[in-house]
C-alpha cells in the first residue's frame, strides 16, 4: 500500500476543520478519528470518537469506519456501524480518508431515517422527529463530551 | 417459442433426442423391444428368486406391481416410460446451452431494441444489464428521461459533451496519480470525463471488478468503461471475463428458466422455456431431473443431484438435518468398523458389502455386522430398521433418544451407500481397462464389451436411488403398510445392487465373458427394482405417508 504515507501526511498537515485523524503508533493503517458534531444539528458541541481501518486492498476497497462514541442516529447502530453508501457499494478508489470522514460528518447533519440501520431509532425519528432529536441531544451531552 | 427457432439452439445431443421424438414409431419399437427383453430376463430372475427367497417377499412384490398400474395418474406411453424410469418428469422439454448460446440470446434480445435506441449493441447490453434485463422497465425509463438514463448509466458524461477529452491510454511525464499519490512518468488512462489515473491503479481496480457482473465505471465518476477500454488497459481479451460475468448475471436474472449445471467446472446451462408444469409435477412428487450435454444429471428445481425417490422437500430437510450432526461422528460412522469377531479396526476399500476380515477371515455384512452367510441366500434383512417399541417407556427424553437412534440408523445407511457409490466410481475407472483387456486377451469387440459400462451405469443409478430412499424411509410413517412394502423394496434393491457390485469386481477377463448373461440378468433386475422403489417412494409421498414433521 504505497499511497498511505502521502495521504496520511496531507491529512495531518492540512486538516479538515472539525475533523482530526491520527494514525496509531504501532499500526499505520489504524486511525484514531474524532469528528465534531455539525452546527445546528442535535450533535452540535459533541466530540465523537471513531476508528478507521484501511484494509489491505485500500484504496481498491473502502476503509472500515466505526463510531466508538455512543450516538442516537438512524443510520448508526448500537455497535457504531455506519450505513453509508460510499463505504459499501458506491466506494471508488478516487475517494479518500478525508472525503469519507466529511461524508460521515454530513451524515450527522442530515440523518436519513428512510434507509435505516438502527430500526428502532429510525422509527422514532419518523414518528416523532422532535422527540428523537431531543434524545439525540441528550445522548450527545451524556456521551460525546470533550475530553 | 416455435419449433424452428428452438432447433437453432439445439446441440447434437439434443438434436438426437429431438429426432427420437419426431420418429415416435421407431422409438416405440425400440422401447418395446427393450422392454420385452428386459421383461423376459426379469421373469427369469424372479423365478430364480422364488426358489431362493421367502415366498411372502415375492408375493408382496407382485401385489404391489398390480396396484401400481391402478395408481398411475398420468397416461404413460412407452416413450415417456424411460424418462420416468430415470426419475424425471414426463414431457419436460428443456435444452442444454453453452455460454456462447446464452450470449447469442443476449445479443438477440438486444438486437430487438437496437432500432429504438440506435446505440451501439454493447451500450444496449450495459443498459439492459443495469435494468436486470427487464425491457419494459428500461423502455419506460427511456421514453421518460432519455438523457438522465444515459448519464446515470455512465454512457454520456454529465456535461453532455463527449468530445472534450479523449478516451484512451497516453504516456505522461511527472504525472501525479490521485489514487496512489505517486509522481512518475507513466501511462495514464482517462475516459471522456477527463479523470486521469495511472494505468497500474486502473489495472488493480478493474481486476477486482471483472467478476462482479456489474458495469465498471471511471474511478472518479460514473462514466462507463467499454470492453475495448478494458482490453486496452488489461491486455488482449480480458473483457471476455467481463462478458462471462455478464452472462452469469443474465442467467441469475433469469434463474426461473435458466440453471447452471451444478457439477464442478461444467459450464452447461439448462434452459426450461415453459415452467408452468413444474408445480403440477411437484404436486405429483416427480422431480424435474435434467441432463446437460456433459451427461451430468441434476434436479432443475433444487439444483441437487438425482434424489429420487425423495422429492425436493424431503431432500432439503434431510440435507439440513445431516449438516447439523457432527462431522466427526459421520466420519467414524462411515469409515471404520470393528470386526465383530476379533475387533480389528477395518476401513472399507471396496464397493461390496460382503466383508472378509483380513485378520481372522470372518465373513460378515458391512451394514449389519452380522454373519454373511444368511445374506447370500435368503432375504436381505439389513435395510429393515427394528422398531423397538416394547422396550421403551414413552418419556420424552427416551423419545428423543429413540428418534436420534432412528436418525443415526438411517443416516448411516444413507452414508454407506454414498461411500459405496464413491467406491463404485473408482471401480468404474477400471471398467475401461477391463474392456480393453477383453479386447486384447479374448478378442471381444469393443461394442460387445460395453455391457460392463452399462452394468456400472445401472449400478450407479440403483445405488443413488437406494441412498435417497433412506431419506424417504426416515420421514415415513413406520406403521403404515405401504412403508413396509417400501422397506421390502429397499431390501430387494439392496440385495440386487450388492450382487451386481460383486459381479463387477471380477478381474479375470475369461470369467467376465463366461458370466456375461449374469451381468445382463443382474443389471436388468437392478433396473427393475430401482424403478419399483422409485414408484413406491413417490406413492408414499403422494399419499402423505412420507411427510416432513417439523
Amino acid at each position: 500500500m504505497h499511497n498511505n504515507p502521502q495521504e496520511t501526511e496531507r491529512l495531518i498537515s492540512d486538516p479538515v476543520p472539525g475533523i482530526t485523524a491520527e494514525p496509531h503508533d504501532d499500526n499505520l493503517r489504524y486511525f484514531k478519528v474524532s469528528i465534531e458534531g455539525p452546527e445546528q444539528s442535535p450533535y452540535e458541541k459533541g466530540i465523537f470518537q471513531l476508528e478507521l481501518y484501511l484494509p489491505d486492498d485500500y484504496p481498491m476497497e473502502a476503509p472500515k469506519v466505526r463510531f466508538l462514541t455512543k450516538i442516537y442516529h438512524p443510520n448508526i447502530d448500537r455497535l457504531g456501524r455506519i450505513c453509508l453508501d460510499i463505504l459499501k457499494t458506491n466506494w471508488s478508489p478516487a475517494l479518500q480518508i478525508r472525503t469519507v470522514l466529511l461524508s460521515v460528518q454530513a451524515l450527522l447533519a442530515s440523518p436519513n431515517p428512510n434507509d435505516p440501520l438502527a430500526n428502532d431509532v429510525a422509527e422514532d425519528w419518523i414518528k416523532n422527529e422532535e422527540g428523537a432529536k431531543n434524545t439525540a441531544r441528550e445522548w450527545t451531552l451524556l456521551y460525546a463530551k470533550k475530553e | 417459442m416455435d419449433l424452428g427457432n428452438n432447433e437453432m439452439f439445439l446441440s447434437n445431443d439434443m438434436l438426437h433426442e429431438k429426432q427420437g421424438h419426431n420418429s415416435l414409431i421407431e422409438d416405440n419399437i425400440i422401447t418395446s423391444i427393450n422392454n420385452s427383453r428386459r421383461g423376459s430376463l426379469v421373469t427369469q430372475d424372479s423365478e430364480f428368486e422364488l426358489d431362493d427367497a421367502l415366498l411372502t417377499g415375492s408375493d408382496l412384490d407382485y401385489d404391489y406391481e398390480d396396484e401400481l398400474d391402478d395408481m398411475i395418474v398420468l397416461p404413460i406411453t412407452n416413450a415417456k416410460r424411460k424418462q420416468i424410469n430415470e426419475g424425471g418428469v414426463p414431457n419436460l422439454e428443456y435444452e442444454c446451452l453453452t455460454t456462447k448460446d446464452i450470449f447469442n440470446r443476449m445479443l438477440e434480445r438486444v438486437n430487438h431494441l437496437q432500432p429504438i435506441f440506435s446505440l451501439p449493441l454493447e451500450d444496449i447490453i450495459i443498459l439492459m444489464q443495469h435494468y436486470d434485463w427487464n425491457e419494459e422497465r428500461l423502455l419506460e425509463k427511456w421514453t421518460d428521461k432519455m438523457d438522465d438514463l444515459l448519464t446515470e448509466i455512465g454512457l454520456i458524461h454529465e456535461n453532455g459533451n463527449l468530445t472534450v477529452n479523449e478516451r484512451g491510454v497516453a504516456l505522461k511525464e511527472d504525472f501525479e496519480c490521485g489514487i496512489c499519490c505517486e509522481v512518475k512518468s507513466v501511462e495514464v488512462f482517462s475516459l471522456e470525463c477527463g479523470h486521469e489515473y495511472c494505468i497500474e491503479c486502473y489495472r488493480r481496480y478493474i481486476q477486482g471488478r471483472l467478476h462482479s457482473g456489474n458495469i465498471i465505471t471511471c474511478m472518479g465518476c460514473s462514466v462507463a468503461l467499454k470492453n475495448e477500454d478494458i482490453d486496452e488497459i488489461m491486455g488482449y481479451e480480458s473483457s471476455n471475463k467481463l462478458m462471462y460475468s455478464s452472462i452469469k448475471s443474465f442467467v441469475s436474472k433469469h434463474h426461473r428458466n435458466y440453471k447452471w449445471c451444478p457439477y464442478t467446472d461444467c459450464k452447461c446451462i439448462i434452459h426450461l422455456d415453459d415452467t408452468s408444469s413444474l408445480s403440477e409435477y411437484s404436486r405429483l412428487h416427480y422431480s424435474p431431473f435434467v441432463k446437460c450435454n456433459a451427461l451430468h444429471r441434476f434436479c432443475f428445481s433444487c439444483g441437487f443431484e438425482i434424489h429420487a425417490p425423495a422429492d425436493c422437500d424431503i431432500t432439503n430437510a434431510w440435507i439440513k438435518k445431516a449438516r447439523k450432526e457432527s462431522e466427526n461422528l459421520n466420519w467414524v460412522l462411515s469409515n471404520t468398523k470393528e470386526c465383530p469377531k476379533c475387533s480389528v479396526n477395518i476401513e472399507k476399500d471396496g464397493g461390496c458389502n460382503h466383508m472378509v476380515c483380513s485378520s481372522c477371515k470372518y465373513e460378515f455384512c458391512w451394514i449389519c455386522e452380522g454373519e454373511w452367510a444368511p445374506h447370500g441366500k435368503s432375504f436381505y434383512q439389513c435395510t429393515l430398521y427394528k422398531n423397538e417399541d416394547g422396550k421403551y417407556n414413552k418419556s420424552s427424553s427416551q423419545e428423543a433418544n429413540k428418534l436420534m437412534k432412528k436418525y443415526t440408523f438411517y443416516y448411516r445407511m444413507f452414508n454407506e451407500h454414498e461411500v459405496s457409490a464413491k467406491l463404485d466410481w473408482k471401480l468404474g475407472q477400471t471398467v475401461g481397462i477391463k474392456v480393453k483387456s477383453l479386447q486384447e486377451k479374448i478378442g471381444v469387440s469393443w461394442i460387445e464389451g460395453q455391457f460392463l459400462a452399462e452394468s456400472l451405469r445401472t449400478l450407479n443409478e440403483g445405488r443413488t436411488a437406494l441412498k435417497w430412499s433412506f431419506a424417504v424411509a426416515f420421514y415415513s410413517d413406520p406403521s403404515h403398510n405401504l412403508t413396509k412394502i417400501f422397506v421390502d423394496n429397499q431390501a430387494l434393491l439392496s440385495k440386487a445392487v450388492e450382487d451386481l457390485s460383486e459381479l463387477l469386481q471380477i478381474k479375470d477377463p475369461e470369467l467376465i465373458m463366461r458370466r456375461k448373461p449374469d451381468f445382463y440378468n443382474k443389471a436388468g433386475y437392478v433396473q427393475n427394482r430401482t424403478n419399483a422403489l422409485m414408484e413406491c417412494g413417490r406413492d408414499l409421498l403422494c399419499k402423505g405417508i412420507c411427510k416432513l414433521t417439523d
